[in-house]
């Protein structure tokens, strides 16, 4: 019996581990192996078998974000920092647009009439069905006669289509789980639904209203067909810029992983620090 | 009777407030519509970028399609794809966060990790790869020699470029099936759990027949989250292969995007959006009801 015992619980740990070695060899190797190909000068990467060890340098690093002096004169190597700066005002700007806007029609959502109230999520769902060249392409011609086109307002509004519907959607089945009576007494004393939605309901939804911007963020740094169709020169986003490192007659690997790794960064700090709310907020903002 | 009860009680103010909160955010999703318009409109004309004068052609640039191979190959390539791709993340997810859910040591370290994917964007992700599936140089190759294995062409060959694709794609969202599948397998109530325990069910029976039927929904859900986004996947191509070797990796997206940008014909990359878009309003509607349906028999609303 004891035995018998014993052998059944070698051969479960004996099954987590190999799935967890298998889940590591899949998911973290890719990561740690671009992380050391950022660290690695231009021999080391290109080297044949692969070297696993080797002396680490932060050249790749330094000249993605700050050039090298002749790539300066020449114009050869655009700067990285410009590009994260245009994603960071495009990512928060459509992320804040998005929550000025969403959370009155989150909460509108959540205690209107159960039916209609589903119709109007199916509709802002379809938002996220859409091909984006089916909007993008007709974009085009109406942001250049209007002067929007390689604007950040511009881009911020066409990152609308990203941000507004998962906010929306998350935030409506957090407030959703918030019960009516909290909101009974402030009503009874004549408070109206602005004054609601900020002194109760928005306290009480933080983590949702966290998870919500924070997913949000994520999908828009993440996106490249917009900015490759709407962006012009100086509202380039994040993502174009890593691009621009394969267009050259040779690929600049060092160069091209040192970039993905800085346009990982905003996301990783902020998943590391809201973990727990992303997990909660990509279930209940679906499920819900 | 209910409904109209809880309606009024619902919102203070009533209509005109429900409508005031909303419609700012609807207006601003509706903008895009018009655009969308112009754009079904568009692929009814021969518009071409910088050239000639655009006259209205009817459905001449669906016909047109309709006889071209190249527009079935890539049909044919973007239902392969999102079919292949939703076919081995949602197991593949559901093994994943079955493995997560089992109290272990490490479970924290690879709860915290298993999202990073995420954070890398596609279009890098998929350069990231491209960079490893080199056959002479990447480091799959030499791995795959470690374990005595002949190399593979990955996205060079016709024959498994596509794969090739859905595996960089499986990286990228295997990890969002795994969490929201995760969460799923959280919000089981332990009591259902003990109990079949002391029925004397064993691990696989439990996985059967207690999780996998409180998992419905979510599973629908990942399809749902997927399937749309595999239809329309265009940014993961455009960093590996942008539809080659010999049209293996051209979906229709890519396909548009080829005819907007190579060849300006905008007319004709309307019309080869706008059928992808059908394609996904299809696929999403009838997952939206399968879900409504799993909702009301788990949730009751």
């Amino acid at each position: 019996m004891a035995a018998s015992r014993n052998s059944r619980r070698l051969v479960h740990t004996a099954l987590l581990a190999l799935g967890y070695a298998l889940l590591a060899a899949f998911v973290l190797f890719p990561i740690y192996w671009i992380f050391t190909m950022s660290l690695k000068e231009f021999g080391d990467i290109i080297a044949y078998p692969p070297r696993f060890t080797f002396v680490p340098t932060f050249a790749n690093y330094t000249e993605i974000l700050f050039g090298t002096e002749a790539d300066q004169a020449g114009g050869v190597m655009p700067d990285l920092l410009r590009f994260l700066r245009n994603s960071v005002i495009i990512s928060s700007g459509a992320v804040l647009l998005s929550i000025i806007l969403g959370l009155p029609a989150a909460y509108a959502l959540a205690r209107g009439e159960a039916r209609r109230a589903n119709r109007a999520r199916f509709t802002i769902l379809s938002f996220r069905f859409a091909p984006e060249l089916a909007i993008i392409l007709p974009l085009y011609a109406f942001y250049t006669t209007t002067g929007l086109y390689d604007s950040y307002v511009g881009m911020i509004l066409v990152h609308q289509l990203i941000t507004l519907p998962l906010i929306i959607l998350i935030l409506m089945s957090f407030i959703r789980d918030i019960p009516l009576e909290i909101e009974e007494a402030a009503r009874i004393d004549g408070a109206g639904p602005l004054t609601i939605l900020l002194r109760i309901i928005v306290p009480i939804a933080r983590p949702g209203l966290a998870s919500a911007m924070i997913i949000a963020f994520i999908f828009s740094w993440n996106n490249l067909i917009f900015g490759l169709v709407l962006a012009g020169g100086e509202t380039r986003p994040i993502t174009m810029g890593i691009l621009q490192a394969m267009t050259f007659d040779q690929i600049k690997w060092g160069l091209m992983a040192a970039a993905a790794m800085v346009s990982a960064v905003p996301g990783m700090i902020a998943s590391l620090l809201f973990q727990r709310q992303i997990t909660r907020g990509l279930t209940l903002g679906a499920v819900k | 009777m209910r409904s109209a009860a809880s309606g009024k009680g619902a919102l203070a103010g009533g209509r005109a407030v429900y409508i005031a909160m909303l419609a700012p955010a609807l207006c601003l999703l509706f903008l895009t519509v018009v655009p969308f318009l112009d754009g079904v409109y568009t692929s009814l004309t021969n518009e071409k970028l910088y050239a000639g004068v655009t006259r209205f052609i009817g459905f001449a640039n669906y016909l047109k399609l309709a006889q071209n191979p190249t527009f079935w190959i890539a049909l044919g390539n973007t239902l392969l794809y999102a079919g292949l791709a939703t076919l081995i993340q949602i197991p593949l997810g559901l093994a994943v966060a079955l493995l997560l859910d089992v109290p272990s040591k490490v479970q924290w370290f690879f709860r915290s990790t298993i999202a990073l994917p995420l954070l890398i964007p596609p279009v890098v992700a998929g350069l990231m790869w491209k960079t490893m599936m080199q056959p002479q140089s990447g480091v799959l190759n030499w791995l795959l020699a470690q374990v005595g294995l002949p190399p593979f062409s990955w996205l060079s060959d016709p024959q498994t470029a596509l794969v090739s694709i859905v595996l960089i794609d499986t990286w990228l969202f295997m990890p969002l099936a795994a969490i929201i599948l995760l969460a799923g397998l959280q919000s089981i109530s332990g009591e259902v759990l003990e109990a079949a325990r002391i029925d004397g069910a064993n691990a696989w029976q439990t996985i059967r027949h207690i999780k996998l039927q409180a998992l419905k929904p979510y599973i629908v859900l990942v399809a749902m989250f997927r399937i749309p986004d595999a239809l329309k996947s265009l940014e993961i191509i455009y960093a590996t292969t942008r539809g080659g070797p010999l049209n293996a990796t051209r979906t229709l997206h890519v396909m548009a995007y080829e005819e907007a940008y190579r060849w300006s014909s905008l007319g004709r990359a309307m019309a080869i959006v706008f059928i992808l878009w059908i394609l996904s309003y299809v696929f999403s509607t009838i997952l939206l009801s399968l879900w409504r349906k799993e909702e009301m028999r788990f949730h009751g609303r």
